[in-house]
C-alpha cells in the first residue's frame, strides 16, 4: 500500500500530459468504438475510446506506456514518449487461440476450453440460400454428418455428430438457442397423411445467428446430461455492437432451374418402346413361341395399353426394327417433365438494427423468405423477428430479453415411394411420353387413371392439396447479477412455443378419397416448452497463477404437446374444403409432455494459463422414467497442456501453438416415449357403440437412460505464427444401456417389452486443418480440409440375438438391415447378388449356405434361384472418411470461397432401383436409361443386368446386394463471390458498407455411381424424396 | 429498485416451485394407467366393453378359432391351397411354420384382460365396496377366463378324455410380471380351473338376456360344453335342461331359422359376439367372405366350401331346411351344382350382414340354442335314451323327411351328425370327434391342386400327434425352457 501510494505520489512527481488519438482497425480503418486503453502498471488510470474510436486521457505521465486492446484484435503497447497525439491502428489477431466461444452453460476462450467442440461463424452462414442453417454446417464440422432428408424447401436434415449410439431411441443431437434447450426435429402431424417433414429449426432465420458450436464429447457436453451423448448444438443470435446503430438490409433472389446432379434419368420414349416390345418379345420366346407369335404378344400389350392414347403399333417382319408407330398422335410425345417441374426460386429479405452503448445492447431484426421448389407444387414462405435487448441497471443487475416470432407456410406433396402423388416419383417410374394429359379424340381432360399407378397429375394436382402452418413464439428473460468481482449470479425463464396447423384435403374425383366421397382432415399441434435455468458463476485469479473457475446451478424444464384433430368425410362441394360441411365427422385431441429437474455444477482450475484441469456434474431427473430410476448422474473429466507455454518450447520458433487435451465422460440418451416406463390401459376397444378399455402395454419400471462413455484426446498446433493451424482429435464412445425391445413370454398377454440391453461403439478421428498459404495487407489467401472417419459397430445385443429391422423412410422404398454383434451400425442385409451370367442374362446369386450350387461365380458357389440363398449382411452405409475443403481468398473488396463436400466409401442402398431397373418384372413402368444402356440382349451379353422377361419371376423385388451402390463423391456445395465496394463510393449516400455477392449452391459433383444424387438420407437409403437442385442467388448486403 | 427485488423474487419462486416431486409426474391422457384404470363399476363396464371386443379378434372369434374346428373337422375342404389358413386342413404344423402362434398369443392378451378386471374388482371389494353391477361384470370376465382356458387347453392339450395327465397350457389366474416365463400345467389342472372358475360366476351373473355380453344362461352353457369334455354326462345333462327348461331361450322354427342370420340375437343365442362396422369387422377378411364362393361378390376368395362328406350328411334330406344358407360354390357345373358355400357370416343370400348393412360384419353365435339340445340329448343318451331322442327330434325335425329318433333308433352318431349339420362352420365338428377319438375323413379330392398333406386322408385322432398344435416357436424364443414341454411329435 505504501508502495503503491510512493509510486502514486513519485509519478506526480513526473510530467503529465494529457494524450488523445483515435484507434482504428488497422484492416479497414473502422473505427475502434469504445476500445480500452490503460495505462501500464497504474491500473487506475485508463479510459474507454467514443463510438468513433476518439479517446482522451489525462494526466499520463510522460514516460508511461499505453496499453490498447479490444476484442479481436491483438493488444497493442506504445510508450508515450512525451506525445500528446497517438493514434494506434490495431491489427487483428490472428491467432484464433484467444477467440471466445459459446461453451455450455458460459463461455471460454478457444485456447482454453477443455472439451472438444467446434465453432461456425455466421460469415460461413449468411450467403447459403438455405431455409434452415444446419444444411450450411456439412463439411464445416469434423465429426458432424448432414443427411438431407429431401430437397423439399423446409424439410429437416438429420444429424449425427460422431456416428450413431442408440437403436430404438434418438439419435438427434441436442439444440440450445441462447443458452436455452429449445424444440427441434419434425413438427407437425402431416407426416401421418402424406410424406414429408416440417423443421422446428425453420423458424430460426440464419441471419440472426451469430455463431454456432457443436459440443461433441463429453467434457463439453456433459453438462447437459441425459440429453447430450448425441451432441449439442448451441446457437447463438445476434447482438448490438458497441458504437452508432447499423442498419443492415440483405436482398437476394436464387434460382433453381436444374436438378444437382443425374437423378435416374429417364430413358426417352422411343427406348421405352422399344424396351417393351422387346420384353415381351423375348417373353413369348422364352415360353417357346414362334418369332411372330412372340412379337404378336408384344404387339398386344403395346397396343392395349396405348391404342386409347392415340398410338398402334406393327411389325411386319416380327422384329424390333420393323416395329411402327402409326395412329393420331404417332411421332408426338407428352413433356412430362416440362410440365411438372418448373425453375424454382428463392427469395429472401432481411433488415436489422443493432446497437449497443456501455449500459444497454440490441439487435432487432425482421426478415422474410420465400422458396418455392422444383415441382409446381411446392413452396415454402417465412417471416421471422427478433428483438434481443440487453439493460445494465446499476452496478450489478442486467436484464436480457430474446424475443422472436416466426411464421412459416409449408405446401408439399408427397414426397415419398407413395405411388399416388409423387409428381418426381410419377415422372420417373409411371407416366409414359405416351400418356396424355388430354384424350387424344375429344380433347377432355383425361381423368382416369393410366396403366399401372401413373396418373394425370395435371389433373389432379387441382384435385387436392394440403399446408402446413407454422407459428412460433419463443421469448427469454435473462437476470444476470454481478454480485461481486468474478461471482455473477444468472437467472433465465424461457418460453418457447410452437404451433403447427396441417391441413390436408382430397376432392371426391380423387382416387384417394372417392370411396369418402372427398375428405379432409386439419390438425392442430401446440408444443410448449419452458425451461427456467439459475447459476452462479465464480472466477479467480489468486497469486497470479492460480485460477479457478466454478458454477452451480439449477434447472428444470417442462414440455408438453397438445394435438387436436379433426376430418370431414363425404364433403358436398368441392369449393369447399372444410370439415364443417362434411356429411361424416371425426375428431381426436389429447396431449402428451415430459418434464426434467436438474442440478449442475462444473469446476475448472489452471496453473499459468500452461497446464488445465476441469470437472463437471450434473444430477438429471426426468418424468420419462419411473420414480426409482428416474434420477441419473452424469459427468465428465478433462485436462488440457499448453505446451507451447513451457519453457523448452520458445526456441522452437515455427511452432506458434501447440495443446494437447484429453477428456472422459459420460452422458446420456433419454427414451423417446415420454410413458413408456407406464403400463396401460387404452380406450379404443369400442364395442357395440360404446368404448372398451384395455391394457395396451407392460412397461419395465427399471427403464434406465441410455448411457455413454466418451474419450477424447486431441492435439491442437499452429505453426508459423498461426498461419498454419489444425488439430486431431481420437475419439471412442461406447454407448450401453441401450434400449431394446426384448421378446418376453406370450403368455404374459405381450409380444415384447422395452428393455435396456444393447450396446454400440463408436471410435474415430477428426482432422482438421487451414493453412493461409498468403497473407498481405491486400490480399489473402486460404485453404482448409476437414477429415472424419468413424466406425460403428454393434458390441452387445440381447442374448446375442440378431434384429432384423427396416429403415423407417416409408413405403416399400426402404430397405433391410441387421443389428449382429461385431457387424456395422448400418448393415444391409439380405441376398448376395453374383450378376449376370454372359450367356444366359440370368441373374445369379452367390449361395452363402451348403446347399447344392448351381453355378460357380469368382470361385463362390451361386444359384439362379435366390430362395435357394442365404441372407448375409452385404455392406455398411458408414463413410470411411468425410468431410470439407474450404479455400477462400480476399483481394482488396473481393472475396471468393469455395466449400466442398466430399465422402470416401461406404454405400449408399438404392430403393428405387427395383422399379427403375426392373428387369422386366413390372408391366407398364418407366426404365431408366441405365436399364436401357445396360441390359442384357442376345446382342449384348456384357450387359450388367439380366434380360428383361416377364415371367413373374420375383428376383427383382428382393432387397440385395445388386442395388447398393458405392457412395463416394465430392460436391462443390457452395460458391461465394463478394466485393464490398470501397466505402468512399459509398459514404457519399451515407452508406458505411456495401457487398454485392453471388452465392451458388450444389453447383459441381462428382460421384462414384453417377445414376442419382450422392447426398443419402441418415440410412443411405435412396428413395423417391425429391432430389437436391442447383441454386444461384445473387444479393445485396448494405449497411448503413 | 423494489421492481426489481420483486422480479427476482419471483424467478427464483418459479425455479423453487418446479422443484417438487408433481413436477415429474407427468401422466397420459388418451390412456390411463393399467394399475389405476378400474376403480368403479363404470370403470369396470369398460373393461367387460373391451374384452368382449376382444373376443372377436382375427385370431379367436372373429376368424380362425371357428375355421380351426370346422376345417380340421372335415366338415371344410379347400379348392385351391394359398388362399389363407390352409394349414389348418393340411396340418403341415411344425414348431417353426404354420403354428399359428396367434391363437396362443391372442388368447393369452385376453386372458390378460380377465384377470386385469378380476383382479381390480377384487380391489374394490376388498376396500368394503360391492355391488351387483361389479359382482356381474366380475362373473362375465371369470366366465370369459374360463371359455379362454377351455379353448387354449383344446387347441395345445391332448383331449381330457384321452389324456388328463397330459401337458395342457400355462394357468397365469394375475396380471403377470414382464418378466414371468411360466411353464405348462396339465390338461386337468386346466380343467379344475375352468370349472372353478365356472362354478365361482355362475352366482354372480344376471339371468336375463344380455346382448353381447355374458349372463348366468352363458356360463351354464359353457359348463354343459365343458362337462360334456369332461365325459362328466349328469353334469352336462343338468346345466343343459337348466337351460332349455328356463324358458329364456327358445328354439328357432323352421321358418325361422334361416331368417335368423338375418339379424342379430337370435331367440337362441345365448352367447353371441356383437360384430360392427368399425368394431374389429374384417371386411373382406371376414369368415363370411372366407365361406362365400370364390368370386360370388368382389373380394370373396372361397378359401373353404363345405365337404363332400358333409354335403352328403346334408344330402339325406334334400328338403333339410338349413341347405337354405348353402350357397352354389365354384365346383358347380351347369346341371351338377355343389351348395359348398356357407352364407350364415354374410346375412344369408341378401348379403346384408345381420344388421342390414353389409356383407362383412355379421355376429359371431358363440353358443346357442340348438347345441344345449344336442348336448343334453348325447348326455342323456346311456341314462335315458327316450329322453335323449326327444332333444335330438327338436333339432332334427329339421330335415322335415327324416324320421324322427326314437328311443329304439338313437345312437351317439346320430346326435354328431344332427350337430355337424346344424353347427355347421360354427366351430365344432372337430372338437366332437377328437373328444370321442373318432377318425376324421377328409375331402381332399375337392382339392385340385396338389397341397402337401402331412396327415392321412382318413385320421387317427387318438394316435396323431398333430391332432393338438405345437407350442410356437416365438414363446419358446422368449421362454427358453417351454422347450422340455414341446407337444411330443414336434
Amino acid at each position: 500500500m505504501f508502495f503503491a501510494l510512493a509510486l502514486l505520489i513519485s509519478s506526480t512527481a513526473l510530467a503529465q500530459i494529457k494524450v488523445t488519438g483515435t484507434v482504428t482497425s488497422a484492416e479497414d480503418g473502422s473505427p475502434a468504438s469504445f476500445a480500452t486503453i490503460v495505462v501500464k502498471e497504474m491500473a487506475g488510470l485508463r479510459t474507454t475510446a467514443d463510438i468513433d474510436g476518439n479517446y482522451t486521457l489525462d494526466r499520463v505521465p510522460s514516460n508511461a506506456v499505453l496499453v490498447f486492446s479490444y476484442v479481436g484484435f491483438v493488444t497493442q503497447e506504445i510508450p508515450v514518449e512525451g506525445r500528446s497525439l497517438i493514434h494506434v491502428a490495431l491489427e487483428p489477431d490472428h491467432t484464433r487461440l484467444e477467440e471466445v466461444m459459446v461453451i455450455a452453460y458460459g463461455t471460454a476462450t478457444k485456447g482454453t476450453f477443455t472439451g472438444a467442440a467446434s465453432v461456425v461463424a455466421n460469415e460461413v452462414l449468411r450467403d447459403v440460400p438455405s431455409i434452415s442453417f444446419e444444411n450450411a454446417l456439412g463439411g464445416k464440422v469434423p465429426g458432424l454428418q448432414i443427411s438431407p432428408m429431401s430437397g423439399q424447401p423446409g424439410s429437416s436434415s438429420a444429424i449425427r455428430v460422431r456416428g450413431i449410439g442408440s437403436m430404438h431411441a434418438s439419435n438427434e443431437p441436442l439444440y440450445v438457442i441462447d443458452g436455452v434447450p429449445v424444440i427441434s426435429g419434425a413438427t407437425g402431424q402431416l407426416g401421418d397423411y402424406i410424406y414429408t417433414t416440417n423443421n422446428a429449426m425453420n423458424s430460426v432465420n440464419p441471419s440472426d445467428i451469430e455463431s454456432i458450436t457443436v459440443l461433441k464429447d463429453a467434457a463439453a457436453s456433459a453438462l447437459y446430461g441425459s440429453r447430450a451423448a448425441n451432441g449439442v448444438i448451441l446457437i447463438t443470435t445476434k447482438r448490438g455492437k458497441l458504437g452508432r446503430p447499423v442498419v443492415k438490409f440483405k436482398a437476394s433472389v436464387g434460382v433453381t432451374p436444374d436438378w444437382a446432379y443425374n437423378n435416374w434419368e429417364p430413358a426417352n420414349s422411343d427406348e421405352q418402346i422399344e424396351m417393351f416390345y422387346e420384353k415381351y418379345h423375348s417373353t413369348g420366346l422364352y415360353h417357346g413361341e414362334t418369332n411372330e407369335q412372340a412379337s404378336n404378344r408384344a404387339l398386344v400389350q403395346l397396343n392395349n395399353r396405348f391404342n386409347k392414347h392415340g398410338y398402334d403399333f406393327t411389325a411386319p417382319d416380327h422384329t424390333i426394327k420393323s416395329l411402327t408407330i402409326g395412329g393420331p398422335r404417332a411421332g408426338k410425345y407428352f413433356d412430362w417433365e416440362d410440365a411438372l417441374f418448373e425453375t424454382g426460386i428463392y427469395q429472401t429479405y432481411d433488415l436489422s438494427v443493432s446497437g449497443a452503448s456501455d449500459m444497454s445492447n440490441y439487435y432487432i431484426s425482421m426478415a422474410y423468405t420465400n422458396e418455392s421448389g422444383r415441382i409446381r407444387v411446392n413452396e415454402f414462405d417465412r417471416i421471422t423477428g427478433r428483438i434481443n435487448f440487453n439493460q445494465k441497471v446499476g452496478k450489478i443487475a442486467e436484464f436480457t430479453t430474446n424475443a422472436s416470432f416466426a411464421h412459416s407456410n409449408k405446401t408439399g406433396f408427397n414426397d415419398t415411394r407413395n405411388l399416388y402423388s409423387n409428381p418426381f416419383l410419377q415422372h420417373r417410374n409411371l407416366l409414359f411420353g405416351l400418356y396424355w394429359p388430354t384424350h387424344y379424340d375429344t380433347g377432355e381432360p383425361y381423368t382416369l387413371r393410366y396403366d399401372s399407378y401413373a396418373y394425370n397429375p395435371l389433373y389432379y394436382d387441382n384435385e387436392w392439396d394440403n399446408f402446413s402452418k407454422t407459428r412460433r413464439m419463443a421469448l427469454s428473460e435473462t437476470l444476470t447479477l454481478n454480485l461481486m468481482e468474478g461471482l455473477v449470479f444468472k437467472s433465465i425463464l424461457s418460453f418457447d412455443n410452437s404451433r403447427v396447423r396441417d391441413h390436408v384435403y382430397y376432392s371426391a374425383n380423387h382416387f384417394n378419397a372417392s370411396s369418402t366421397n372427398g375428405r379432409v382432415v386439419e390438425t392442430f399441434t401446440e408444443y410448449t416448452k419452458l425451461v427456467s435455468s439459475s447459476t452462479l458463476n465464480f472466477d479467480r485469479t489468486f497469486a497470479q497463477k492460480h485460477n479457478v473457475g466454478l458454477l452451480v446451478g439449477f434447472e428444470a424444464e417442462e414440455s408438453s404437446t397438445d394435438f387436436m384433430r379433426s376430418e370431414g368425410k363425404d364433403l358436398p362441394t368441392s369449393a369447399l374444403h372444410t370439415v364443417s360441411t362434411a356429411g361424416v365427422k371425426d375428431a381426436n385431441a389429447y396431449s402428451w409432455g415430459n418434464s426434467m429437474v436438474s442440478v449442475l455444477s462444473r469446476a475448472e482450475y489452471n496453473f499459468d494459463n500452461k497446464y488445465y484441469v476441469s470437472g463437471s456434474f450434473r444430477r438429471d431427473g426426468s418424468s420419462r422414467l419411473a420414480p426409482v430410476t428416474r434420477w441419473g448422474n452424469f459427468w465428465s473429466v478433462a485436462g488440457s497442456w499448453r505446451i507451447d507455454k513451457e519453457r523448452f518450447m520458445s526456441s522452437v520458433d515455427f511452432i506458434s501453438s501447440l495443446r494437447l487435451r484429453a477428456s472422459y465422460g459420460v452422458n446420456g440418451t433419454l427414451p423417446t416415449a415420454d410413458f413408456g416406463w407406464r403400463s396401460l390401459s387404452t380406450y379404443g376397444n369400442q364395442y357395440q357403440g360404446v368404448p372398451g378399455s384395455r391394457i395396451s402395454t407392460v412397461a419395465d419400471e427399471n427403464l434406465r437412460w441410455e448411457t455413454n462413455y466418451t474419450t477424447n484426446l486431441a492435439l491442437e498446433f499452429g505453426f508459423l505464427d498461426q498461419r498454419i493451424t489444425g488439430s486431431v482429435e481420437l475419439f471412442n464412445r461406447d454407448s450401453k444401456d441401450l434400449l431394446q425391445n426384448v421378446p418376453i413370454s406370450r403368455v404374459t398377454g405381450f409380444a415384447t417389452t422395452l428393455k435396456n440391453v444393447g450396446e454400440i461403439n463408436n471410435k474415430g478421428i477428426e482432422i482438421e486443418l487451414y493453412g493461409e498459404i498468403i497473407r498481405t495487407n491486400d490480399l489473402t489467401w486460404g485453404l482448409g480440409i476437414t477429415a472424419s472417419s468413424v466406425k460403428s459397430v454393434v458390441t452387445k445385443l440381447y442374448e446375442g440375438q440378431d434384429i432384423i429391422w427396416w429403415d423407417p423412410t416409408g413405403g416399400d422404398s426402404n430397405t433391410r438391415f441387421i443389428y449382429r454383434e461385431g457387424e456395422s451400425t448400418l448393415a444391409l442385409y439380405g441376398f448376395e447378388y453374383a450378376g449376370v451370367e454372359r450367356e444366359t442374362g440370368k441373374p445369379t446369386w452367390f449361395l452363402n449356405n451348403d446347399k447344392t450350387p448351381d453355378l460357380t461365380v469368382d470361385g463362390r458357389p451361386a444359384t439362379y434361384d435366390f430362395n435357394n440363398a442365404e441372407m448375409v449382411p452385404y455392406g455398411s452405409v458408414h463413410p470411411k472418411l468425410y468431410g470439407g475443403l474450404h479455400t477462400n481468398l480476399t483481394w482488396k473488396g473481393l472475396s471468393v470461397s469455395l466449400d466442398f463436400n466430399y465422402r470416401i466409401g461406404g454405400n449408399i442402398y438404392d430403393a428405387t432401383g427395383r422399379d427403375l431397373i426392373d428387369d422386366g418384372y413390372y408391366a407398364c413402368r418407366v426404365q431408366a436409361k441405365e436399364q436401357y444402356d445396360f441390359r442384357w440382349t442376345p446382342e449384348n451379353k456384357d450387359g450388367k443386368y439380366p434380360q428383361r422377361l416377364s415371367i413373374g419371376s420375383q428376383h427383382r423385388l428382393q432387397r440385395s446386394s445388386r442395388d447398393m451402390n458405392p457412395a463416394d463423391y465430392i460436391r462443390l456445395k457452395t460458391v461465394n463471390v463478394g466485393y464490398t465496394i470501397p466505402s468512399k463510393f459509398t459514404q457519399v449516400v451515407r452508406i458505411s458498407n456495401l457487398r454485392v455477392y453471388f452465392s451458388g449452391l450444389n453447383l459441381w459433383t462428382w460421384a462414384k455411381h453417377n445414376v442419382y444424387d450422392p447426398e443419402a438420407n441418415a440410412y443411405g437409403v435412396k428413395g423417391f424424396e425429391l432430389p437436391l437442385a442447383k441454386t444461384y442467388t445473387f444479393g445485396i448486403d448494405v449497411t448503413f | 429498485m423494489k421492481k426489481f427485488k420483486y422480479i427476482i423474487v419471483l424467478m427464483i419462486g418459479a425455479v423453487l416451485f418446479t422443484a417438487c416431486d408433481d413436477f415429474l409426474d407427468r401422466q397420459p391422457t388418451n390412456s390411463a394407467n393399467s394399475a389405476t384404470s378400474i376403480l368403479d363399476e363404470a370403470d369396470a363396464k369398460v373393461a367387460v366393453n373391451g374384452l368382449m371386443r376382444r373376443m372377436i379378434s382375427t385370431d379367436y372369434y372373429g376368424r380362425n378359432f371357428i375355421m380351426y374346428a370346422d376345417a380340421k373337422g372335415g366338415d371344410l375342404a379347400i379348392r385351391r391351397s394359398g388362399r389363407g389358413l390352409d394349414a389348418l386342413y393340411t396340418f403341415s404344423h411344425t414348431q417353426q411354420t404354420n403354428n399359428y402362434s396367434g391363437y396362443w398369443s391372442d388368447l393369452y392378451t385376453t386372458i390378460l384382460q380377465t384377470n386385469n378386471i378380476i383382479a381390480n374388482i377384487e380391489k374394490i371389494e376388498a376396500e368394503g365396496y360391492t355391488s351387483s353391477s361389479l359382482t356381474h361384470y366380475k362373473g362375465q370376465a371369470l366366465t370369459a377366463r374360463a371359455l379362454l382356458y377351455f379353448d387354449l387347453v383344446r387347441i395345445y392339450g391332448k383331449p381330457y378324455t384321452l389324456d388328463k395327465g397330459a401337458l395342457g397350457v400355462p394357468l397365469v389366474l394375475d396380471v403377470p410380471d414382464a418378466s414371468l416365463q411360466p411353464l405348462r400345467d396339465n390338461v386337468d389342472a386346466v380343467y379344475s380351473q375352468v370349472v372353478a372358475d365356472l362354478k365361482a360366476a355362475e352366482p354372480m351373473l344376471v339371468k336375463t338376456r344380455q346382448n353381447g355380453h355374458i349372463n348366468y344362461y352363458t356360463n351354464i352353457a359353457i359348463q354343459a360344453r365343458v362337462y360334456l369334455h369332461m365325459n362328466n354326462l349328469s353334469g352336462a345333462l343338468a346345466a343343459a335342461e337348466t337351460i332349455i327348461n328356463s324358458g329364456v331361450y327358445s328354439l328357432y322354427t323352421n321358418e325361422g331359422w334361416v331368417t335368423a342370420w338375418e339379424n342379430e340375437f337370435g331367440s337362441e343365442s345365448i352367447f353371441e359376439l356383437s360384430m360392427r362396422d368399425n368394431e374389429g369387422s374384417l371386411g373382406t377378411a371376414s369368415l363370411g367372405y372366407y365361406l362365400m364362393a370364390l368370386g360370388k361378390v368382389t373380394g370373396a376368395s372361397g378359401q373353404f366350401m363345405a365337404s363332400g362328406y358333409f354335403l352328403d350328411r346334408l344330402g339325406e334330406d334334400p328338403d333339410d331346411i338349413r341347405w337354405a344358407l348353402m350357397d352354389y360354390d365354384e365346383a358347380s357345373e351347369p346341371g351338377n351344382e355343389r351348395m359348398g358355400a356357407c352364407m350364415k357370416y354374410v346375412g344369408g343370400h341378401a348379403l346384408m350382414g345381420d344388421k342390414g348393412a353389409n356383407a362383412g360384419s355379421a355376429n359371431i353365435k358363440v353358443i346357442r340354442l340348438s347345441e344345449i339340445y344336442l348336448i343334453a340329448a348325447e348326455a342323456a343318451l346311456t341314462s335315458n335314451a327316450n329322453k335323449a331322442a326327444d332333444y335330438l327330434n327338436a333339432i332334427r325335425k329339421r330335415s322335415p323327411n327324416l324320421e324322427p329318433a326314437t328311443a329304439a333308433t338313437i345312437t351317439l352318431d346320430m346326435i354328431l351328425d344332427e350337430k355337424s349339420k346344424e353347427l355347421f362352420a360354427e366351430g365344432n365338428r372337430y372338437w366332437d370327434m377328437i373328444r370321442l377319438g373318432k377318425p376324421i375323413e377328409y375331402d381332399d379330392e375337392f382339392n385340385i391342386t396338389a397341397s402337401a398333406l402331412t396327415r392321412d386322408k382318413i385320421m387317427d385322432t387318438k394316435t396323431f400327434f398333430k391332432v393338438i398344435l405345437p407350442i410356437p416357436q416365438i414363446e419358446i424364443d422368449a421362454n427358453p425352457d417351454m422347450q422340455q414341454q414341446q407337444n411330443p411329435g414336434y
